[in-house]
Order: C-alpha cells, then structure tokens, then sequence
C-alpha cells in the first residue's frame, strides 16, 4: 500500500514520530479530498501525473522499508529454512508415527490433488491469455465441486517464520 | 550428522501442535537436541522471556494469537477519526456500515501495515472490506492457529 500511497510513506520516513507523521498524513489527506470530485478525466490524469512527479522530486532518500518486504532487511532470510512438503513423505515410519493425525489424513489429501490436478490445469489453460499471464494471482475455481488452481502448493506451503 | 540436522529441522517445521503451547523450556531442549548444539547460542541462557512464552524467542516479538490481532485491528480502527467507535464491529464494512471512501479504506490498510510490521500487496488489499477479513488475512499470512 505504500506503493499506492507513496506520499504517505514518504512522510512516514520524513517523520518517524507517530503523531507528526499523522498530522502531515491529514494535510496530504485533505489536499486529495479538494479534488476528489473532479470529472473531467483528463484533468483528473494531469493532476495525477502532476502528484507522481511531486512525489518523485521530493522522495526520501532512504525510505522505510517494512523487514519481510522487498529491500527490507530480513526479506527472504528464513527461505533457507523453508522444507518444501514432499519431504514428509520421506520421513521414517517410526516418525510419522508421532503425528498419526495428520498423516492419516495427508494420504487422502494426496488422492484428492491427484484428482482435481487435471481439471485445475485445464482451467488455467482456458484462463490464461494468449501473451502468458499478466499478474501472479491465480483465478478461484470457476465450477462447483472444484478446488481452486494450485491449491496444494498454497496448503502445503511452510511457515513464513520456521523455527 | 547434515541430514540429522535436516530431520530435525523438518520435525520442527511440521509440528503444528507444539508451536503455541506453553510447554516448559526442558521438554523442548530435549525434543530438539540437534538445533540447539548447531546454532551459536552465546545468549542461550534462559531469559525471563523464555519461562514466559515457554519457548525460545530471543530477539523475536511474543506470538500473535488470534485474539490479540483482533485487538490490535480494532484498536487501530478506533483511532481512526471517521470511524464511530460505538458503530464499529468486527463485520461492519468500511464502505457500506461505516460509509468511507475507498482513500480511506487505503489509509486504513496502511495503518494495519504499520500496526503489524509487514507489506500487504495493492491487490489484495483493495478486497479487505471489514475487520474480519484483516484479521483473517494478517491470521494467514503470519500463520497463527492454521
């Protein structure tokens, strides 16, 4: 979101105090609303363009970056720790046996992605346009009884932080 | 003794039980003996911290609960001075119950970005309509009671 609104970030990173940072938040706040009701589309996007460079010119030089984004300073360093889910299948009896619960089921689960995987497929197939896809959001599951596209990787995907 | 490490490792990533149960500091250093010899611990010894949460947290925040993320949810919406803090519930919509704008619903989320330390992306954040959908979503992304 910071990136839809960078000038709140921008005076976020100008000013760290929670209380500052609202009051200028306001100000550019009610600067928005004089214009909101703006119809004219070509001087909505004049004003928008001129926002973006105001924007450009003033942003800080070393804005705030949260530590999980992009750029951030713990971004991607539990990925190391990540264990994708097709290890648990080489497990020992012995262990799997701690966790009879989840193991009793995971082979259920197992034949159901075996079923639905050809009809997720297909949907993304139909889906997809011709140029390849433009954004990483996988569309929902279209028809009743189907599981939405790539729903085992999402399921079985590991913590954001593994201990 | 690189694959014990990794046995380990896996155990600990798919044990979904143990992770928020207050278990004492000995059961765990005796479940997962492997870890703790191969990690640096310099301030291994056991802080207040530790006997608190029960587990090892060194320079980590206390775990989220679900409880605690709606707390924290509603008390950033109360703060929010176009929201009536007596009509605000966890199903009220931003747009339709509490009659804001969708620049508004955009500060809100950025408020909860702040509030809890992490990016949420343009796209999904534009469908966070209530506080229960924050709630469900922050819940998701941060793993807490899956």
């Amino acid at each position: 979101m910071a990136t839809t609104f960078p000038l709140c970030a921008d005076a976020s990173s100008l000013n760290p105090d929670r209380d500052k940072y609202r009051f200028y938040a306001c100000l550019l706040r009610a600067r928005f609303d004089e214009n909101k009701n703006e119809k004219d589309m070509v001087k909505a996007t004049l004003m928008l363009k001129a926002g973006e460079e105001e924007f450009w010119t003033n942003q800080h030089p070393q804005p705030y970056i949260f530590p999980d984004s992009p750029g951030g300073t713990s971004y991607e360093r539990y990925e190391c720790y990540k264990v994708p889910d097709w290890v648990l299948d080489y497990w020992h009896p012995s262990e799997k046996t701690m966790y009879p619960d989840y193991f009793s089921k995971r082979e259920q689960w197992k034949k159901l992605r075996m079923q639905s995987w050809d009809r997720e497929v297909a949907q993304l197939e139909a889906e997809t346009l011709p140029g390849g896809p433009r954004t990483e959001a996988l569309p929902p599951a279209r028809k009743e009884g189907d599981l939405p596209p790539l729903w085992w990787q999402d399921v079985t995907r590991p913590r954001e932080r593994p201990t | 003794m690189a694959a014990r490490v990794l046995q380990q490792c896996v155990r600990s990533f798919a044990r979904p039980s143990l992770r928020l149960c207050t278990r004492n500091v000995a059961v765990r250093a005796t479940a997962t003996p492997a870890v703790f010899i191969h990690r640096p611990l310099s301030f291994a010894a056991e802080s207040p911290r530790t006997r608190l949460f029960g587990q090892s947290r060194y320079g980590d925040l206390p775990p989220l609960t679900l409880e605690t993320i709606k707390e924290r949810v509603m008390y950033v919406l109360k703060l929010y001075d176009k929201i009536n803090p007596e009509k605000l519930q966890t199903s009220s919509h931003f747009m339709k119950d509490l009659g804001l704008d969708s620049l508004d619903q955009v500060e809100i989320i950025m408020a909860m970005e702040d509030e809890f330390g992490f990016e949420i992306p343009d796209a999904e954040a534009e469908k966070l309509m209530t506080p229960e959908e924050i709630v469900q979503y922050i819940a998701d992304k941060k793993d807490v009671y899956e």
